[in-house]
């Protein structure tokens, strides 16, 4: 777990969003409301390739990595805020920041999060809407994603 | 049995073809020429230089922290052939400068990583210089993306170090859908271009001691002096992402098709055009930006910025340009470019594209005719699941040796290959 992640996780724990159980209940399914691979295609692909790869020491991959497979609210959280996290995986630093997604609305984020846990090998449960919607205004709550905190349509 | 000549005629045919394919380590190259592996691979390896004994340097990225040999966790691998039977039998890992440009000057190994420029040097024939180095050029800002500061030597005493823009193209966030270009693009002031210091002064720094002698250059992986012309080539990395950033703009098809990576001839104080504009390969014609204002059919200010001297395939990714002075190649290839280009990442999800070396014919120090592939086939085609993380091999680094043999790097394993010209 990196030094970010245990960061961000304390924030969300504060707040209540996560309970480290990692068995928060997911009533609802997302990919009912957006098509998770068609938001992936838009938003994603461009940087982390068809096969959810990436590109060695550009975008790291999405297989297995400890943010794509941990926590939804953590996941979700770092991808409202983009940037690195790279330093500490086991196949190197990569050279281009993410974007901050908050342009993405919280069916659509949901939505692609729970397609990327869930293919390329991935395992990991789905992110509800409601996951990011809490997330997305506690980030903004607490000035981590204060620039551009668009709120869900 | 009217089908088995025609089964012989197949099974034969590819066996002559593996044949000739496995005689230069499975990549293609124009008749005549043929290559062998010198080491079948050193690390992430990017540029490389030969010493006027034959030892070769070759300058790598390895990351700090793949520690499963911790003696080749260092920066730059010299290579030896003591018994001259073309692979070299003698492989030295020194020092932790972890880059991509490293260049012989008056005998002595300049390698730059994201933040100076060192030099080594050496006593009689060491393989590995003991003395520790020296510093060049040091107080570049340490970035992540674009942040090699490869470089080249001019013909009077002068160094030119490309600084490229941390950015794609100077958004106000970077990388993201809609965001507007900053103008001017604050990052012109201390990357996007070429600087100019004295190749043989020490401690010096960007600031202090720097010229700005080009700006506008996004990244110039490849640069290098060409005598003839009495100027620096560069070959640009064009902007990524028209499509996913300006998705009502631009089509996957436009993003993949259109942003050149541009050739130029720099003249001093010359400004080439990012983050404004983008030379357009298909319309053969300089765009205004999406980020300033551009839609994909307004075309820039004419005459603001030169065109480029060739316009390559998008995405292609130029990462070094040398010029060939030797003999041993045909009369065609004499003065012309080669230049390695490491493959795309953005022309996804169409096809992957420009893993091979390319060469330029030149006459008086200017292009003279069409470029052409040289060297090819360091990836299957098509390049499985079209992902760049399968590309077996990906040239980085050339450099020709006295003898006017080609060297050429790849960056996935660190294979070393040696082009040699036999006839036809």
């Amino acid at each position: 777990m990196t030094t970010r992640m245990r960061a961000l996780i304390r924030v969300l724990l504060f707040a209540g969003l996560v309970t480290l159980s990692g068995c928060a209940s997911h009533p609802e399914n997302p990919l009912m409301v957006v098509d998770g691979e068609a938001a992936y295609r838009a938003n994603c692909l461009a940087c982390h390739q068809a096969d959810g790869r990436g590109v060695p020491y550009f975008q790291p991959p999405l297989v297995d990595g400890p943010w794509v497979m941990g926590e939804p609210q953590a996941l979700a959280a770092f991808v409202l805020t983009g940037g690195f996290n790279s330093g500490e995986r086991k196949e190197g630093p990569n050279d281009n920041v993410m974007p901050a997604f908050t342009y993405l609305d919280d069916a659509t984020l949901a939505a692609v999060l729970t397609y990327v846990r869930a293919r390329f090998g991935n395992n990991a449960g789905p992110v509800t809407p409601e996951v990011v919607k809490q997330t997305r205004r506690h980030l903004r709550a607490s000035g981590a994603a204060s620039e551009a905190p668009h709120e869900s349509q | 049995m009217p089908r088995l000549p025609s089964l012989t005629l197949i099974v034969g045919f590819t066996i002559a073809a593996t044949a000739q394919a496995a005689d230069n380590d499975g990549l293609s190259l124009p008749p005549g020429f043929h290559a062998t592996v010198v080491h079948e691979g050193v690390g992430f390896a990017r540029h490389i230089a030969i010493r006027d004994n034959g030892d070769l340097y070759v300058a790598t990225r390895q990351p700090p922290f793949v520690r499963e040999d911790p003696s080749k966790n260092v920066g730059i691998v010299a290579l030896r052939d003591t018994n001259a039977d073309g692979k070299a039998d003698v492989v030295e890992h020194f020092s932790e400068v972890r880059g991509t440009g490293l260049q012989f000057y008056k005998g002595m190994l300049y390698a730059s990583n994201d933040v100076a420029v060192y030099r080594f040097r050496f006593k009689a024939d060491e393989l590995v210089p003991k003395a520790a180095p020296e510093t060049v050029i040091e107080g570049f800002v340490q970035e992540r993306q674009h942040a090699d500061k490869p470089f080249a030597f001019d013909d009077n005493g002068h160094i030119y170090v490309n600084v490229g823009a941390p950015a794609n193209a100077c958004q106000e966030k970077d990388r993201t859908p809609g965001s507007p270009g900053q103008r001017p693009c604050p990052l012109l002031e201390r990357y996007g271009g070429i600087w100019q210091f004295n190749a043989e002064k020490t401690e010096q720094s960007q600031v202090a001691d720097g010229t700005r002698y080009a700006t506008g250059l996004r990244n110039a992986v490849a640069l290098e002096w060409n005598s003839k012309a009495d100027a620096l080539f560069v070959v640009m990395h064009g902007r990524d992402q028209l499509d996913t950033l300006w998705p009502q703009l631009f089509t996957a098809e436009d993003n993949a098709g259109r942003v050149a990576e541009e050739m130029h001839a720099i003249r001093q104080g010359g400004d080439y055009g990012w983050p404004y504009t983008y030379f357009d390969v298909k319309r053969s014609i300089r765009m205004l930006g999406p980020e300033y204002g551009g839609d994909g059919k307004t075309p820039a200010e004419p005459g603001r910025y030169p065109d480029p001297l060739v316009a390559f395939p998008a995405h292609w990714a130029p990462n070094d340009i040398i010029f060939y002075e030797g003999s041993a190649f045909p009369e065609s290839y004499r003065g012309g470019a080669f230049i390695a280009f490491h493959g795309s990442w953005n022309r996804a999800p169409l096809p992957q594209a420009g893993y091979k070396v390319v060469f330029v014919p030149f006459k008086d120090g200017k292009p003279s005719g069409e470029w052409q592939v040289f060297a090819n086939h360091f990836v299957s085609d098509p390049l499985q699941d079209n992902s760049p993380a399968n590309a077996e091999r990906r040239p980085v680094g050339l450099a020709v040796a006295a003898d006017g043999s080609l060297y050429i790097t790849d960056s996935v394993n660190g294979r070393i290959w040696r082009v040699t010209y036999a006839g036809t």
